[in-house]
Parts: structure tokens; C-alpha cells; sequence
């Protein structure tokens, strides 16, 4: 993730005043956050669900 | 009767109902304790010494006209600084919650009070339970009885330090990604993150709705199946509370491991994430250990730790990030660094990442669910290296991320972490037990078998 690419994203969050105060510490949070994600196996089938699974509860 | 402040949960509860003890003279034991060590280890961010003293009396008079609250009745607990106790702010060991006042008991410590348990104070905790240890925080960091140069782990950092030390014994930890049973690894004590759902999370401040447990932390199994079963119970205000009855947690600890099947997940500390040596020595003795007393132990392989580890961050920044979004936009310097750091991580997560997260964990969950068909209970790693020194930053950093805990907070199974021996260098390492859905009996079981026979319960910290 480029410099640009973290300060609008960092803007878009409402962190205008970390980025101002602590831009490398959002620096840092933005590089935790880039390539976590890579590292889950897509699950092959579409259908797959996310926990917690779909359930309707007593309120619904 | 001397040596108040190592007697057990079970033993001080015995004691007191056959009134051979004072809670009192507890309760005074112990705070004497914390007023002469607590300056070495900054367990507590406060001790409330006078409510203590106040309910140790009131339990003195009921348990000498022989009423007793219940099986925890005269004995003191001490509270992790995250989790709400009436009168008491719940600072979550930050500048953000300094003001904060608690205006009722969590469920947690509504059951412990009816219990009889005394509370004894709010202990340390990394900054919200995530991060490390920090220096730029309104309290100090708590630090290892074990050698207070080193870091006791966390983020119930001040529930482990408190319980190895002899401060109390039995503490309330939370764990959304370890923080119950990395204290207890490092201080070498007994933490068991409950099933999902089990302890009702309510008067908790939250860390990730879906990842967070509450659990409790003690220096014996016993000790810890006597807790769990105080702790435990159906909340319907909980959202997410179990509508599972609860078990007989210590019904069978004696009973032996003969003919159970033992799952051993080599590949988190052989190939994932290569432990040290003696953490690797330590394993392999605890698993020849219960086939010595009758168990079958076998290989299992489960997804890797890095890609639990993984979808445990994804999920765990994405949910953190949305209860502290709008205070990090507004006052950023009100957190310590590494919170500052590990929160703002939320915003940089996309709603895709969190959903591939969220899909890929229901697979996970098939499959630990697949293996404890085949097994009766999985042995592995807990922490792959000792505590390292407090102040080694660098260190700190390189091997709190080196665990096997995540795995079983993305998929909810009961993990117990505890004593598998002492390293060269005089600090604990430890070992993991993980079992079925709400089957923390046979984890409280293998736990017992293995400590009977290392005698982990009767290994002490050398501080006086």
C-alpha cells in the first residue's frame, strides 16, 4: 500500500488527526492491515458461508 | 497455618466452611502480600482493600453461623481491568477509560460474588486486551514473578502475574486471541479459555464481538474446573451466550486418561512456527507422559497456524475497529502506541477481507470438528518460546506472535494452557489441551493427568 493510497484511506476513516499526529503509526496499522488477508485460502465453493451461520433467532 | 498466600481455591474454601480459617485472616494475608510485592510487579491497577476487608467480615460471620454463599465462599479473586465491577472504574488500562465508574457487577463477577468469592481489586492488561506490554500508559506494565525482568505475558497480564505470585489465587482473564492462556504460559499457571458462548460476556468491554472469552485463571486444574463451574451459565441477555447446559467441569479430573485418544498437532510448533528447543523437549515429554498413563497419542494435521492466524486478525481488527473507530479519530493520543497501532489496523481492512475471513473460519471449524471425531482431545503448543525480557522490545515483538492459541479462538473449542516444565534459563513453558464443544471435562481431565504427574501444581515462583 503507497503513502497516497494510506492517506486516503486514512481520511476516508476519520483518522485526519492520527495521520496529522501519529503518521507513522498509520503507517504501521495500514501495512498490518495490507497483506493479512492474502494469506486465507479462498474457499472454491461459492456457497461457502461465513460463521455465524444464517439462523433465524427468537426476535426475527 | 502458614503459607496462606499458596493455598489453593479449593483448600481455602474447605478450610473456611469447616472453620479452620478466617477469611479474614485470608484476605488481610494476601493484601500484605500485595502491598509489599505488587511494587515489583504491578499486577494491580487497584486494590480495593477496604470493600475486601469489609465482605472477608461479612463471610466470617455468615460461615460461622454456617452459611456459606457457595463453594467459593471466603476466598479472594482478583479482576482483569476490562471487565466491570460496581463502584470501580474499568479503565482497560487506558488513558481513554481513565474516568470511566462501572455502576453494576459483570455477569462474571455477579456469579463469582454469589459464589462467595472476595474481590480483591482490577488488574493490569495490555491497553483494551491487544498490543504488548507498553510504557506510555497511565499504569505500568505488570511484570513475570518468575523474574520480574521478564514480561508475564498478556494481555491478562496482571491475572497471571497476581495468581503465580501468590497475590490471590484465582483471577478473571479474557481471551480474543490468547490473552487468557499466554499469561498462564508464561507465568506457568493454569488459564482456560472456555467454550464460545459458555461465560456470558456481558459488563465486558469488548475486544471482537466473536472472538472474545472469558475465562478463568488459577494455579491448579482443580482450582480452574471449580471456577469454570461458578462462572458458567446461560445469560439471555448475551447475545451470544450458549443455551448449553452447563457441566460437571471437576466430576472426573481424577479419573485417569486410560484408553483416551490424544490428537497431537506437530505441525504448529515443527514446521509453522518452529518453537525453541526446549518448548519442543517439552511437548514430546508431555506426550510420552500420557501414553506412559494409558492414553493413545497420534499425529493430527489441521490448517496451518499462519493462515488461523490470519483470518483470528482479520475478523479481530475488523470488529475492534468498530467500537474504537470514532475514538481514535478524535483523540488518538489518548492511546498508548501499540494500541494506537494495533486498532487503527481495523480501518484498512476491507468489508471483502472480512467476509473471506468469516467464510474461511466455518471451514475451519469443520475441520478441528472433523478431527476431535477421530480424537477425544488435541495436545499442542501454547507459546513457542519463554518470556523474554520486558524491556527487549525487539524480542518482545519477534515472539509474542509466536503461539498455537489463535486456532482456537477462531474456532471457539475449549484450550487450556499450562505448565509442561522450566526452561535452563528458570522460566515456565508450557502446553495446550483443546477439547469438543463444551466438553471442557475431558480437557480438565487430560490437564489433571498430565499435572499429577510433573507436579506443575507445586511449582512456585522464587519471589518472597
Amino acid at each position: 500500500m503507497d503513502k497516497d493510497t494510506i492517506e486516503v484511506l486514512a481520511r476516508r476513516a476519520g483518522l485526519a488527526r492520527a495521520l496529522a499526529e501519529f503518521p507513522e503509526d498509520v503507517t504501521v496499522a495500514a501495512k498490518q492491515a495490507a497483506d493479512v488477508a492474502q494469506k486465507i485460502r479462498r474457499p472454491a465453493d461459492p456457497a461457502a458461508e461465513p460463521w455465524p451461520p444464517m439462523k433465524a433467532g427468537t426476535t426475527l | 497455618m502458614s503459607d496462606l498466600h499458596w493455598m489453593t481455591v479449593g483448600a481455602a474454601a474447605r478450610a473456611i466452611a469447616a472453620k479452620e480459617l478466617s477469611p479474614v485472616d485470608l484476605t488481610r494475608a494476601l493484601l500484605d502480600r500485595i502491598e509489599r510485592l505488587d511494587p515489583k510487579l504491578n499486577a494491580f491497577i487497584c486494590v480495593d482493600g477496604e470493600a475486601a476487608m469489609a465482605a472477608a467480615l461479612a463471610a466470617e460471620t455468615e460461615a460461622q453461623s454456617g452459611r456459606l454463599r457457595g463453594p467459593l465462599h471466603g476466598v479472594p479473586v482478583g479482576i482483569k481491568d476490562i471487565i466491570d465491577v460496581a463502584g470501580l472504574p474499568t479503565t482497560c488500562h487506558s488513558k481513554v477509560r481513565q474516568d470511566h465508574m462501572a455502576s453494576a457487577d459483570a455477569v462474571c463477577v455477579e456469579k463469582l460474588r454469589g459464589a462467595g468469592a472476595i474481590v480483591l481489586g482490577k488488574l493490569s492488561t495490555h491497553e483494551f486486551a491487544i498490543g504488548g506490554p507498553s510504557f506510555d500508559l497511565p499504569w505500568p506494565p505488570a511484570r513475570n514473578p518468575w523474574n520480574t525482568d521478564h514480561h508475564p505475558g498478556g494481555s491478562s497480564s496482571g491475572s497471571g502475574s497476581g495468581v503465580a505470585a501468590g497475590l490471590f489465587p484465582m483471577a478473571l482473564g479474557t481471551d480474543t486471541g490468547g490473552s487468557v492462556r499466554n499469561p498462564a504460559s508464561c507465568c506457568g499457571i493454569v488459564g482456560l479459555k472456555p467454550t464460545y458462548g459458555l461465560v456470558s460476556r456481558r459488563g465486558v468491554f469488548p475486544l471482537s464481538f466473536t472472538l472474545d472469552h472469558i475465562g478463568p485463571m488459577t494455579r491448579t486444574v482443580a482450582d480452574n474446573a471449580l471456577m469454570l463451574q461458578a462462572i458458567a451459565g446461560h445469560d439471555p441477555l448475551d447475545p451470544g451466550s450458549a443455551v448449553a447446559s452447563q457441566g460437571h467441569y471437576a466430576a472426573a479430573l481424577d479419573g485417569g486418561i486410560r484408553g483416551l485418544r490424544v490428537g497431537f498437532v506437530r505441525h504448529f510448533h515443527e514446521t509453522d512456527t518452529p518453537a525453541h528447543p526446549e518448548v519442543t523437549a517439552a511437548l514430546e515429554h508431555v506426550a510420552r507422559s500420557l501414553q506412559v498413563e494409558g492414553a493413545e497419542v497420534r499425529t493430527i494435521t489441521l490448517p496451518t497456524l499462519g493462515e488461523f492466524g490470519a483470518v483470528n486478525r482479520v475478523i479481530l481488527q475488523s470488529e475492534a475497529w468498530s467500537i474504537h473507530g470514532p475514538w481514535l479519530g478524535e483523540r488518538p493520543g489518548d492511546y498508548g502506541k501499540l494500541g494506537r497501532q494495533r486498532l487503527m489496523a481495523g480501518a484498512f481492512m476491507s468489508a471483502g477481507d472480512y467476509m473471506l475471513a468469516s467464510r474461511r473460519r466455518l471451514q475451519m471449524i469443520a475441520e478441528v470438528e472433523a478431527a476431535l471425531r477421530e480424537v477425544d482431545v488435541l495436545l499442542c503448543a501454547s507459546s513457542m518460546d519463554p518470556a523474554c525480557r520486558i524491556e527487549d522490545t525487539a524480542e518482545v515483538e519477534r515472539t509474542y506472535p509466536r503461539q498455537a492459541r489463535t486456532p482456537f479462538n477462531v474456532t471457539g473449542h475449549p484450550a487450556l494452557a499450562m505448565m509442561a516444565g522450566l526452561s535452563i534459563g528458570g522460566m515456565p513453558v508450557s502446553v495446550q489441551f483443546v477439547g469438543r464443544y463444551f466438553d471442557e471435562a475431558t480437557v480438565f481431565r487430560v490437564a489433571r493427568a498430565w499435572e499429577r504427574v510433573a507436579g506443575t501444581d507445586k511449582k512456585h515462583p522464587p519471589i518472597v
